[in-house]
């Protein structure tokens, strides 16, 4: 199928890689169909452009470049949204927010990108974690990850960033939590 | 919307499994306390509103400022 970009022009796409974000994203939810744009420039930013509206498009990266300590808990009601049966056919993005001033350019920690790679569904994930921020600054690590990246061709085969998810009680229970709000 | 009014220490059940307790006012602050099951999502409605702003400011982002980004990295 073909797609209309904005950003990309004219772009061919595989029926089978477009996610579909049943809820949309916050503050987009009448758009549900997605696919990543790998430009494969050296900012390793994706972009996650919808189908539906060729001028939406986040620019999107995975968080354990810039956050190796990241984790994403997820509830067992996430879970179930996204039909993960397995963290391991998942995928973690965080949206970023790129000012005209670039170093100033943050990450959303608060709400990242969830996709089944399997099933093709996405989810912006709301996190209950009260200490991540909706707009982290990371241009600093970022630019350390890159500089180490592009001068040291051992670990270049061995960049790719593990999956820094995980699953709260996979059954949903009864269990009774006191949060303070 | 139903309105209900709560002393202190009072607490009010939605469902079987929810229930939301007044811990604290000082002045024009409460503070409430939540028992809930452990899927139950729970936010501030302001942390939606942020992550909404966030999502508005990220889709601005176009291949120029990319561009001048994978600049300023390369810089020493």
């Amino acid at each position: 199928m073909k797609v209309k970009t904005t950003r990309f022009g004219e772009l061919e796409v595989n029926p089978g890689d477009v996610l579909t974000f049943a809820e949309g994203l916050l503050g987009f939810e009448n758009l549900k169909k997605y696919f990543v744009v790998d430009p494969g420039d050296s900012t390793l930013i994706l972009w996650l452009q919808s189908t539906e509206d060729e001028k939406v498009a986040f620019p999107i990266i995975e968080p354990k470049i810039f956050k190796p300590d990241y984790i994403a808990k997820l509830l067992p009601a996430d879970l179930n949204g996204l039909e993960l049966e397995s963290l391991s056919n998942a995928k973690l993005y965080s949206i970023l927010t790129i000012p005209s001033n670039v170093v100033e350019m943050s990450a959303n920690l608060k709400a990242p990108l969830v996709i089944n790679s399997d099933k093709k569904i996405g989810k912006q994930i709301v996190l209950q974690d009260s200490k991540l921020s909706v707009k982290h600054e990371m241009y600093k690590e970022l630019k350390t990850y890159i500089v180490n990246y592009s001068s040291d061709d051992a670990r270049r085969t061995n960049v790719e960033p593990s999956i820094a998810l995980e699953a709260g009680d996979l059954k949903p229970t009864s269990q009774v939590r006191t949060l303070e709000v | 919307m139903l309105v209900l009014t709560r002393k202190l220490g009072e607490s009010i059940a939605i469902d079987d499994n929810i229930k939301i307790v007044v811990v604290q006012i000082k002045g024009k602050q409460v503070r409430l306390g939540i028992k809930a099951p452990k899927e139950t999502k729970i936010h501030r409605e302001e942390v939606y509103q942020a992550i909404q702003d966030q999502n508005t400011e990220a889709v601005q982002a176009d291949l120029s400022s990319i561009a001048r980004l994978g600049e300023e990295l390369k810089k020493k």
